[in-house]
């Protein structure tokens, strides 16, 4: 004990010596004097005003954060539903029909394609790869579907196709961050939370941004692909299973009544509350709010969540399986939620990765499967939304985070056992379908192996303009001010789409 | 050695400023000595510096002259002048040191001198920032009342419009090229200015091409610049415009691949060339296809709003163009008939209106007819049959009603063609089959019956 005391003495005495009288003057003149200049520059915003705290005049959204603003223009349709294959589905095996490859399959990739490229997996001069589907003009408009999706021919005049889309990520990760967030790296607001932040959500009982994954797996990049970034944390995708219980611990737990419950949230939130006029923390908005849709949502959402409600004929349609998780039941979901005013249903389906390491990822077995469990579900929700009036109202766009390539992979510079395709960013196929969009048309087009875009090329940026126009907004205003400037989803690119616009 | 050269010739822009500031400094100070003249000296001194820099810059000058490929024409008077300017500052320095001054020159008098001085190097300096500005530097940022007093040329954007009546009569290039080039690439493509030598406000400049040689070849616009550059990565140094100026939208960009294939037409019109109209969608006139009455209606207060809100109601204006609001019972399931009059307020302002799933009956169409701008309407998920469905007809802007999943009786479909603006129904779930509809509903009506399906095949089951 002694030994202790004497330590502690001398950490004083220590620091006693550190900190003499002329240190604190000279601190003074450095510390109180920047203190001071700081409050008279205001930060890093000399000539803004002081924030006035607004602590006491609550607002609509302040109270509620979800509640609704109208868009700054006329708005084509009011939800979204965005369908991402995660892995990235092989354009070249479903949209974009590629007759000269066939030709060319089994020989050697020209090296002039090759040069200057970075590949994931292709090491050396690969073979060109010949598509693995059939392929067929169909509809009115007679765009071209492979034999993977024969159900998905019955709405192709529903659709949009964008053939020449690109991007500058070759890997999951960043790549489903920049088709998610527009950027490669983390910290930036999902599509989802940005349309949540703008336009709330029409909804009381359910969250404004619903995620619902598929496939066994969530997508590489981890949440961040539907997460609020540097807008407040309450825009961000709420993740609904299908399978077992829609939201992690929605029931009562066992003895606790609904009586309780709520008499312990309005007690929570009432020193929330006061928490806030206090420090005046929009976060703590946010966590009222949050105790609040909890409770209403243990009512609405299970309700809204079970499948087992709808007639079987709609239920066959989609090709549900309930209690399982299946991208049908997710897209029937979809469907009911934006039918309840759900503002974005992000659904993620894994397992697109088609590189072909083993049967599961070869293109020309395992993507047939996964079209096979895509094709009924997408082909009904285009007919289901169209049949209840809301497709117009609606925006239902799929794709992946990039595309395949026209060569086939040989990982480690051998010849693999089964057909694969490695990952490509340079052009691939997207489409959308609903309100404001023109029905079966096509825009863009891939040189004649499908390797680069020749004609009406889009970037993601692109796409996210043309989804933000759709909801009413101008990507170059839609901003949100963060660390000193104003940041956008499309940050500083970006220009709608207007040859697939009605 | 080129190089040497080239990076010698960037530094022009540096150097000149040297001899400017002597001379200007050599001028201050014969002025602050005019009377007691005890700063002589200095004064030599800085003329002589002034002439050393001068010379400087003019080499370096000459050096970008040739190595950055400036026509002769537009810098030759900065170049003489110049030059000029570098032997007059050693006149200045001879006349001032009067030791080295030959005596033809003492005649003179210093101020005379002074004032051709401050002359050269003005006029110099300007015509040297011509070059690197542009000519319409100084005066751009004047507004265009005053530039067309000062007899400076003003291209003023020119708009494109069509329409359906006219599209086909229209020039091609006088109406629609020519405003596109006039806005996007004439300011730096004129008689004036012509960087690269280009013009692109007159056929014959078009004809012509610029430094590089012809912009249009053989119709052909993959080889043609007037279209390759446009199309370059916007990083390319060639890509035109320059990346921070105004840049072409796809459109602007398809049509002059267009104007280029069809062998630069000049005065022929788009009817003629046989164009499809989609090309020049961009420049009809807008039409309205959004939910709400074509015509301005006035803004509600925000006191009703809020009182409509607290009923229960969601309340939001469609969006911040316009005052026409939409209503929805999205959290108000118990909505009945006579809750109507709870959106009293804002009647007017009604354009959409969402009562699906709430309790309304057949009575609810009477009601309706007080919300004059409706003109959209969910009645989905009830058990209304649409017995008086008819007295919408009052309602002269309701284009779409939804009445999926509701007990709408077929009897009722020969009632929807009086609603006079109405285009789409839908009647998916409802008793209503598509015979019954072909023999009551005007085609122009679309009916959306729904019951789509999905027929099993074969594939459904075959596994990988």
């Amino acid at each position: 004990m002694d030994y202790l005391d004497r330590l502690i003495q001398e950490k004083l005495e220590r620091e006693a010596q550190t900190k003499t009288r002329r240190h604190f003057i000279k601190e003074c003149a450095t510390g109180l004097g920047g203190l001071a200049l700081s409050s008279i520059f205001m930060g890093c915003d000399p000539l803004g005003q002081p924030k006035k705290k607004t602590a006491l005049a609550f607002s609509e959204r302040d109270l509620n954060p979800l509640a609704t603003l109208s868009p700054p223009h006329n708005p084509k349709v009011k939800s979204v539903i965005y369908l991402h294959m995660a892995g990235s589905p092989s354009q070249l095996e479903m949209f974009d029909y590629k007759p000269t490859l066939q030709k060319l399959n089994n020989q050697d990739c020209p090296a002039s394609l090759l040069e200057g490229k970075k590949f994931a997996f292709i090491k050396g001069v690969p073979k060109l790869l010949g598509p693995q589907a059939q392929f067929e003009q169909v509809g009115e408009s007679g765009n071209w579907v492979s034999d993977f999706l024969p159900h998905f021919k019955n709405v192709v005049d529903e659709v949009s196709f964008l053939k020449a889309v690109h991007t500058d990520q070759f890997n999951h990760g960043p790549a489903q961050l920049f088709m998610h967030t527009g950027s490669p790296r983390l910290g930036r607001p999902s599509i989802g939370a940005w349309a949540t932040y703008g336009l709330g959500s029409e909804n009381q009982n359910l969250p404004g941004f619903v995620v619902l994954t598929s496939g066994g797996n969530t997508p590489d990049a981890g949440k961040s692909v539907w997460g609020s970034g540097f807008l407040p944390s309450v825009y961000q995708g709420v993740q609904c299973r299908s399978q077992g219980d829609p939201v992690l611990y929605i029931d009562d737990p066992e003895g606790i009544s609904r009586d309780l419950k709520k008499s312990t949230i309005d007690a929570i939130n009432k020193i929330n509350k006061e928490e806030y006029l206090k420090y005046a923390d929009p976060e703590i908005l946010a966590r009222i709010n949050q105790y609040e849709m909890a409770y209403r949502m243990q009512i609405a959402v299970p309700e809204v969540m079970n499948i087992n409600n709808e007639p079987e004929n709609i239920r066959q349609m989609y090709g549900v399986e309930p209690g399982k998780e299946s991208f049908a039941n997710n897209c029937l979901l979809a469907r009911k939620l934006v039918e309840e005013g759900v503002r974005f249903v992000q659904l993620f389906d894994w397992g697109w990765d088609s590189h072909g390491t083993d049967h599961t990822t070869a293109v020309d077995l395992g993507l047939r499967n996964k079209c096979r469990e895509i094709d009924r579900p997408i082909a009904a929700l285009i007919l289901d939304l169209k049949q209840r009036g809301l497709l117009d109202e609606t925006l239902i766009v799929w794709g992946g985070e990039f595309g395949r390539t026209p060569m086939q992979e040989n990982r480690g510079n051998k010849e693999m056992g089964y057909k694969g395709r490695d990952h490509h960013g340079d052009a691939f196929t997207m489409w959308m379908a609903g309100g404001g969009l023109k029905k079966g048309a096509s825009h863009g087009k891939t040189d004649d192996i499908g390797f680069s875009g020749i004609e009406g090329q889009v970037s993601v940026h692109d796409v996210h303009a043309t989804i933000m126009h759709l909801l009413g907004f101008d990507h170059e205003q839609f901003t949100f001010e963060f660390q000193g400037r104003n940041f956008r989803l499309t940050d500083v690119e970006g220009e709608v789409i207007k040859e697939i616009l009605a | 050695m080129d190089i040497i050269k080239q990076l010698l010739g960037r530094l022009h822009p540096l150097l000149v400023h040297l001899p400017i500031g002597f001379i200007v400094l050599g001028l201050l100070f014969q002025w602050y000595d005019r009377k007691k003249e005890v700063l002589k000296q200095a004064v030599a001194l800085i003329y002589l510096w002034a002439t050393i820099s001068a010379v400087l810059a003019c080499i370096t000058g000459y050096l970008q002259y040739t190595s950055e490929g400036y026509a002769f024409d537009s810098i030759k008077m900065h170049l003489w002048l110049g030059i000029i300017t570098a032997l007059f500052s050693l006149v200045m320095y001879l006349r001032i040191n009067e030791k080295r001054s030959p005596n033809g020159l003492k005649i003179i008098p210093i101020g005379v001198l002074a004032g051709i001085m401050f002359v050269l190097i003005a006029f110099t300096g300007h015509l040297g920032g011509i070059i690197t500005h542009g000519e319409d530097y100084l005066v751009e940022p004047l507004p265009n009342s005053v530039k067309s007093v000062l007899g400076i040329e003003i291209f003023e954007e020119k708009t494109i419009v069509l329409n359906n009546e006219n599209w086909e009569r229209a020039l091609f290039y006088e109406d629609v090229i020519n405003p596109i080039l006039n806005n996007k690439c004439v300011s730096c493509h004129n008689r004036k200015k012509a960087k690269g030598e280009l013009v692109l406000n007159t056929k014959e400049g078009i004809l012509k091409g610029g430094g590089n040689g012809e912009i249009i070849v053989d119709s052909n616009s993959s080889e043609s610049a007037l279209f390759t550059r446009l199309i370059l990565p916007k990083d390319d140094e060639d890509h035109m415009p320059p990346k921070e100026k105004n840049q072409l939208t796809h459109g602007e960009i398809a049509l002059i691949k267009t104007w280029v294939d069809q062998g630069t037409p000049f005065e022929v019109s788009i009817g003629e060339l046989n164009l499809s109209k989609e090309l020049f969608e961009d420049y009809f006139p807008k039409k309205s296809d959004f939910n709400f009455p074509d015509k301005a209606v006035e803004v509600v207060a925000i006191d009703s709003i809020k009182l409509v809100k607290n009923a229960g109601f969601h309340v939001e204006k469609i969006s911040k163009e316009t005052n026409y609001l939409k209503v929805s019972c999205v959290n108000k399931p118990n909505f009945s008939d006579k809750d109507i009059a709870l959106l009293k307020p804002i009647y007017k302002q009604i354009a959409i209106l969402d009562l699906g799933g709430t309790l309304i009956t057949d009575d609810i169409f009477e009601l309706l007819i007080s919300l004059p701008h409706l003109t959209a309407l969910k009645l989905d998920n009830n058990t209304i049959t649409g017995s008086k469905i008819e007295k919408l007809n009052k309602l002269e802007y309701l284009r779409s009603i939804n009445l999926t999943s509701t007990k709408f009786d077929e009897t009722n479909l020969n009632k929807l063609e009086a609603i006079p603006s109405l285009e789409k129904v839908f009647l998916h779930n409802t008793h209503v089959t598509a015979r019954s509809v072909q023999y009551s509903i005007p085609k122009d009506i679309h009916i959306d019956l729904g019951n789509y399906e999905l027929p099993v095949i074969a594939s459904d089951s075959i596994i990988y």
